[in-house]
C-alpha cells in the first residue's frame, strides 16, 4: 500500500454525491414551494388558555386550597423572613454589620481581605444607597437561605437515589439553559407582583447549583470511606451524617457560593416583578441615562457579592484543615460587646449612615462618557448604523422574508442530524415548528440574528485572549479578579454607557451582551489550552515543530471541545442577556418578555418563554453535541 | 480491654465457613450465568451470552479460629469480591457463609450491623480513612457508631494507637501521614473494636516495598499475641507465603489450589500455580522436615525444630559440617539434616 497524496475525490466522497445533490434539490424545492415567514394562520394561540388560567387564578386566589394551604403559607414565610431580616439589619447602627463581617473573616487570619470586606459593607452607604442595599441583602439572605433549605435535602436525595437523580438531572439541565425572565412569568402568574414573588423567583432561579453541588459532593466522597463506614456497622443515617455530609462540605459551600451569585445575578431582573433595593436603583439610572450613577450603584451590587462570597468562604473550614476553635468565653465577650455597641449606637442615635458622596463619584463618570460619545461620534454612529441597517435588518429579512420557513427547518434539522443524530434532528424540527405556531417566529428571528452577531463578536474577542492566556498562567492570574468582577456586575449596568454612546436600539444590548459573555469565554478557552496533555506538546516539540505549529497543530485541536463549550457558554450568556437588550431597546423575544411582565400578560409571557427555552435548548444541545464529537475517542 | 462480640458458640465449628459461594455482576438474575458456568462455560463466553460477569465461581473454604488464611490472586481474579462477600459489602448471588456456625446471608440489616460492629472488621487497600477526622477519631469510629461514650472510646483508641506504634500522632489528620502510617491507622481502626475476625483487602499493596515488609512483620508480631482469625487478600505471592497459615490461589473466580505454603511450593496443583512457585527460593519457605534424612542424632550435637525454615540451618551447616538433629514439637527426634540434604534440595530447585 502506498500513501496517496492526490487530491482527487475519494470513493467515499463520490458515493455521497447523489445524497448531497438530492439535499440541495430538496432545499431548492422547499424554497420555491415554501412560504416566506411563518404562516399567521397556524398560530395555535397558546396565550388564550394561559390567560384563562391567569383569570382563574385571579378569581380563586382567595378560596382554592392550592392557594390557602400551599402558596399563601409559603408567601407568608417569605414575607415574614424578608420583613424581619430587613427590619433587623435596618435597626442595627450602621457600624455593626462591617464590624461583624470584619471579625468573621479576620478569624481565618486574612486581615487585608477582612478590612476590604468591611469597607465593601459600608460602600453602599458612602454612595448613598444604604437603605436599598439593606433591602437587597435581606432579599438575598432570605432567598438564599430558603434555596439552601430546599436545595440541600433535594441534593442529598438525588445523590443517594438513582431514580431521583435520573428524574431531576434533565430538569436541572433545562433550568440552567433557561434565561432568568422565564422563571418570572409563572411566578407572577401565581404570586402576583411584589417583594415576595421576587424572592420566590430568586429562590427557584438559584436552586440548581446548590442541588447539583450537594449531590456531586456526596457522590465524590471516596467509595472506600463509605465502604469502611458500612463495614464498621454504621447505619445509613450515621454514614450520611458522619461521613458523607462532612466530606461533601467544600462542595456544598461552593454550591452556596454559586447560589448567592445566581441570586445576585437576577437582582435587577427581579425588580421587574417588584423587588425593592439596588435593582430598583439600577433601573432608575437606566431611565435617567446616567452611566456614572449606574456604575456607582453597580459597584454596590459587586460589593454585596464580594462580602457574601468572602463571608461564606470564611465560615467554613475544609475537612482535614486545622480548626482553631474560638473559646466560648471569648465568643460570648465579642457577642456582648456587639450587643452593647448596637444598643448604645441606637440610644445616642447614630444608627443611620452618616454621610453620602454618591454624586461626587457619579458625575465625573457621566462627564467622561459624554466626552467619549461626542468625541468618537464619527466612529460609533457609522458602526451603529452598519450593524442595524446592514447586518441585523438584513439577517431578519433573510430569515423572515427571503428564505421560506420550510427551508430553514429542513436545513437546521439536517445540521442537527449530522451533528448528533436522529433524536436531535427530531427535537430541532419540532422545536422550530413549535416556535412558529406560538406566533414567535418573527421575534425569534430577530433575537437569533442579534444573538449570532453578539456571539461572533464574543468569539473574535474571547478566543484569541483565551488562547493567549492559556499559555501564560501568570497573566491569567493577574487578569482573574477583573474577570471575576465583570461576572458579578449586573449586566444591565454594562448596557448603560453603551445606551449613551449608541443611543437606544439593538446595538447597546449587543455590546453589553458581548461584554457579559466574554469572561466565561476567556476562562473556558484558556482552561482548554492549559489542560492539553503536556506529553503531546513535548512530542510535537521533539519533532521540531515551531511554536506556531504546536499551537495550531496540537494545542488548539486538542482544546477544541473546551473551545466549543466556551462558545456554547457565550451563546447561553448572550441569550440570557436578551431581556436586558429588550430593556434598552433591542427588539425580539427579550423585548416581548419585558412587555409581558410589565403588562402582566401571562399568555404572551408563556409564548415568549417557550420560544426562548426552545431556542436555548436547541442551540445548547447542538453545541454540546458538537463539542462531544470533537473529543478524541475514549479508550475502549 | 473492652470485649465486644461473642466467641463462645460452637467451639467445634470453624470461625468462617464458606460453601459454594457465587457472585455474578450485571443486571438480571444470576441463575442463567451460574447454570452456564456450571456447564463449563468460561467467563468471556458467559459475558457474551448474558452480559454478566462471573466474579466468584463456586468457592468453598473454611478458616479455623486464629488461622491466617491468605487468598492470593492477580487483578480480576475475583479476590476482592470474595472478601466483600464475607461481610456482605457485596451480596453473594448464591451460596452460604457461616460465621461461628451462623448463617450470615440470612441475617437482617440489624443483625448484620451487629456482626460488623463487634465480630468482624476490615482493613482496606486504599486505607479508607476519613479525611475529615483526626487519626484518633478515625480509630474510634467503630466505637462511636456503636454509641460508646466519648471518653471510653478515646481511651480505647489511644490504647490501640500505641499498639500500632503511632502514639503522638493522634491529633493529626490522615492525609498528613505517610502511606505506611496511614495503613497503621487503618489497622488500628480495625483493632479498636476488638473483632474476632479481621479481613484484609490488599492492605499493603499501595505501600512501597520496604514499608510493606515492615508492615508484614508488624502484622506477624501482632498476630502472635492477638490470635485473631484473619482472611488476607494479596496479589503478592511472597507476601502470601510469609503471612499465610494456608493459602488459596485464585484465578478467574475460583480456587486453583488451597494448602499450606509448603504444600503449594512442593506440590503445585496446576501450571498456573507452578508459575508462581518457580521464582520462590525454597529455603525461605520449606521447613527442615522436608529435607530430613534418616540418621542417628549426633550425641551432644545441635538440634533444630522440624517446623523451622531451611534457611535457618544453612549458616549452622556452613559453620560446622556436622548433621543437625531434627526434633518435633514433643522433642522426639525424627531424623537429621546435613549439608548434602540441603544441597540436593537447592539443586532440585535449579531445575
Amino acid at each position: 500500500m502506498s500513501i496517496a497524496l492526490s487530491s482527487a475525490p475519494s470513493r467515499k466522497q463520490l458515493r455521497r454525491l447523489p445524497a448531497a445533490a438530492g439535499f440541495i434539490a430538496l432545499l431548492a424545492l422547499a424554497q420555491i414551494l415554501g412560504q416566506r415567514g411563518f404562516p399567521e394562520s397556524w398560530n395555535i394561540n397558546l396565550a388564550n388558555p394561559v390567560n384563562d388560567l391567569q383569570g382563574w387564578v385571579r378569581d380563586n386566589r382567595g378560596q382554592h386550597w392550592l392557594f390557602t394551604f400551599v402558596f399563601e403559607p409559603f408567601t407568608w414565610i417569605v414575607d415574614f423572613g424578608l420583613e424581619r431580616t430587613s427590619g433587623f439589619i435596618g435597626w442595627l447602627p450602621w457600624f455593626i454589620p462591617p464590624t461583624i463581617v470584619f471579625l468573621v473573616i479576620a478569624r481565618s487570619g486574612k486581615y487585608w481581605t477582612a478590612g476590604f470586606a468591611a469597607f465593601a459593607v459600608i460602600y453602599p452607604g458612602i454612595v448613598g444607597v444604604w437603605e436599598q442595599s439593606i433591602d437587597t441583602v435581606s432579599l438575598m439572605a432570605v432567598s438564599v437561605a430558603l434555596s439552601i433549605a430546599i436545595g440541600i435535602p433535594i441534593g442529598i436525595w438525588t445523590a443517594l437515589n438513582k431514580r431521583a437523580e435520573s428524574a431531576l438531572r434533565p430538569m436541572l439541565d433545562a433550568m440552567q439553559t433557561v434565561p432568568a425572565t422565564v422563571y418570572l412569568i409563572p411566578v407572577v402568574l401565581i404570586f402576583g407582583i411584589g417583594q415576595v414573588p421576587a424572592a420566590i423567583a430568586t429562590i427557584i432561579y438559584a436552586l440548581p447549583p446548590i442541588i447539583r453541588l450537594t449531590a456531586l459532593g456526596i457522590q465524590q466522597v471516596p467509595a472506600s470511606a463509605v465502604e469502611a463506614a458500612k463495614m464498621f456497622g454504621a447505619t445509613k443515617r450515621q454514614t450520611l451524617m458522619k461521613v458523607q455530609l462532612p466530606l461533601a462540605v467544600p462542595s456544598i459551600i461552593a454550591g452556596i457560593n454559586q447560589t448567592v451569585m445566581m441570586a445576585l445575578g437576577i437582582v435587577v431582573i427581579a425588580t421587574l416583578v417588584g423587588a425593592a433595593g439596588l435593582g430598583q436603583e439600577i433601573m432608575q439610572t437606566v431611565r435617567m441615562l446616567s452611566p456614572g450613577r449606574g456604575l456607582v450603584v453597580g459597584m454596590a451590587v459587586v460589593a454585596v457579592a464580594f462580602v457574601l462570597d468572602r463571608v461564606s468562604l470564611a465560615v467554613v473550614v475544609a475537612p482535614g484543615e486545622q480548626r482553631r476553635a474560638l473559646p466560648r468565653r471569648k465568643l460570648a465577650l465579642i457577642l456582648s460587646a456587639l450587643f452593647v455597641g448596637a444598643i448604645f449606637g441606637r440610644a445616642i442615635g447614630i444608627h443611620e449612615f452618616p454621610f453620602s458622596w454618591g454624586t461626587s463619584f457619579a458625575d465625573p463618570v457621566d462627564t467622561a462618557v459624554n466626552w467619549f460619545r461626542d468625541t468618537f461620534d464619527v466612529v460609533t454612529r457609522p458602526f451603529n448604523d452598519f450593524l442595524v441597517r446592514d447586518v441585523l435588518i438584513r439577517a431578519r429579512r433573510l430569515l423572515n422574508e427571503t428564505l421560506s420557513w420550510q427551508l430553514i427547518v429542513i436545513a437546521a434539522t439536517t445540521l442537527a442530524f449530522h451533528v448528533s443524530g436522529w433524536k436531535m434532528a427530531i427535537t430541532t424540527s419540532l422545536g422550530l415548528v413549535f416556535i412558529g405556531v406560538t406566533g414567535m417566529w418573527p421575534d425569534a428571528s430577530k433575537t437569533l440574528s442579534q444573538t449570532v452577531v453578539a456571539v461572533l463578536f464574543s468569539i473574535l474577542i474571547a478566543l484569541p485572549i483565551g488562547i493567549w492566556l492559556g499559555r501564560r498562567p501568570r497573566a491569567e492570574a493577574a487578569l482573574s479578579p477583573v474577570l471575576d468582577s465583570l461576572q458579578t456586575i449586573p449586566p444591565l449596568i454594562y448596557a448603560i454607557p453603551f445606551v449613551m454612546i449608541f443611543t437606544v436600539g439593538p446595538v447597546p444590548g449587543i455590546v453589553a451582551a458581548v461584554v457579559y459573555a466574554i469572561p466565561p469565554g476567556i476562562r473556558l478557552t484558556s482552561l482548554g489550552i492549559r489542560q492539553v496533555n503536556k506529553e503531546s506538546i513535548e512530542a510535537a516539540t521533539t519533532f521540531g515543530a515551531t511554536q506556531r505549529q504546536v499551537l495550531w497543530g496540537v494545542r488548539i485541536p486538542l482544546a477544541m471541545p473546551s473551545i466549543i463549550l466556551a462558545i456554547n457558554q457565550m451563546v447561553m450568556m448572550v441569550l440570557a442577556m436578551a431581556i436586558i437588550a429588550g430593556m434598552v431597546g433591542g427588539e425580539g423575544l427579550g423585548y416581548r418578555s419585558v412587555e409581558a411582565l410589565t403588562r402582566s400578560n401571562s399568555g404572551l409571557g408563556a409564548e415568549v418563554g417557550i420560544a426562548i427555552v426552545l431556542m436555548a435548548t436547541i442551540l445548547d444541545r447542538l453545541l454540546q453535541a458538537l463539542a462531544k464529537r470533537m473529543q478524541a475517542p475514549a479508550a475502549l | 480491654m473492652l470485649n465486644y462480640g461473642e466467641r463462645v458458640p460452637g467451639e467445634a465449628s470453624p470461625a468462617i465457613e464458606v460453601r459454594n459461594i457465587w457472585k455474578v455482576f450485571g443486571s438480571g438474575a444470576a441463575a442463567q450465568a451460574i447454570a452456564l458456568a456450571e456447564g463449563g462455560a468460561s467467563r468471556s463466553q458467559i459475558l457474551q451470552q448474558t452480559d454478566q460477569t462471573v466474579a466468584v465461581r463456586d468457592v468453598s473454604f473454611s478458616v479455623g479460629r486464629g488461622e491466617t488464611f491468605v487468598v492470593m490472586g492477580l487483578s480480576g481474579s475475583g479476590k476482592s469480591t470474595l472478601i466483600r462477600c464475607l461481610s456482605r459489602l457485596i451480596e453473594p448471588s448464591k451460596g452460604e457463609v457461616l460465621l461461628e456456625g451462623k448463617d450470615l446471608l440470612a441475617m437482617g440489616d440489624e443483625e448484620l450491623r451487629g456482626v460488623r460492629r463487634g465480630q468482624m472488621s476490615m482493613v482496606f487497600q486504599h486505607f479508607g480513612l476519613f479525611p475529615h477526622r483526626r487519626v484518633i477519631d478515625n480509630i474510634a469510629y467503630g466505637l462511636e457508631v456503636q454509641g460508646v461514650d466519648k471518653s471510653t472510646r478515646l481511651d480505647r483508641a489511644n490504647e490501640v494507637l500505641e499498639i500500632v506504634g503511632l502514639s503522638g500522632w493522634a491529633d493529626h489528620y490522615p492525609q498528613q501521614l505517610s502511606g505506611g502510617m496511614q495503613q497503621r491507622v487503618g489497622l488500628a481502626r480495625a483493632l479498636a473494636v476488638d473483632p474476632q475476625i479481621l479481613l484484609f483487602d490488599e492492605p499493603f499493596s499501595a505501600l512501597d516495598p520496604l514499608i510493606r515488609k515492615e508492615m508484614q512483620d508488624e502484622l506477624i508480631r501482632l498476630q502472635k499475641t492477638m490470635q485473631r482469625t484473619i482472611v488476607f487478600i494479596t496479589h503478592d505471592f511472597a507476601e502470601a507465603l510469609r503471612l499465610g497459615d494456608r493459602i488459596a490461589i485464585m484465578k478467574d473466580g475460583s480456587f486453583d489450589q488451597v494448602g499450606t505454603p509448603e504444600e503449594i511450593i512442593t506440590q503445585p496443583a496446576t501450571d498456573y500455580v507452578r508459575e508462581f512457585t518457580n521464582d520462590i527460593p525454597r529455603a525461605k519457605v520449606l521447613s527442615v522436615r522436608s529435607v530430613a534424612v534418616a540418621g542417628n542424632p549426633v550425641s551432644g550435637g545441635r538440634t533444630v525444630l522440624a517446623s523451622a525454615r531451611i534457611e535457618t540451618v544453612i549458616p549452622m551447616l556452613l559453620d560446622r559440617d556436622e548433621a543437625i538433629s531434627i526434633i518435633d514439637e514433643s522433642g522426639k527426634a525424627i531424623g537429621v539434616v546435613n549439608r548434602q540434604s540441603v544441597a540436593s534440595m537447592l539443586q532440585a530447585e535449579q531445575q
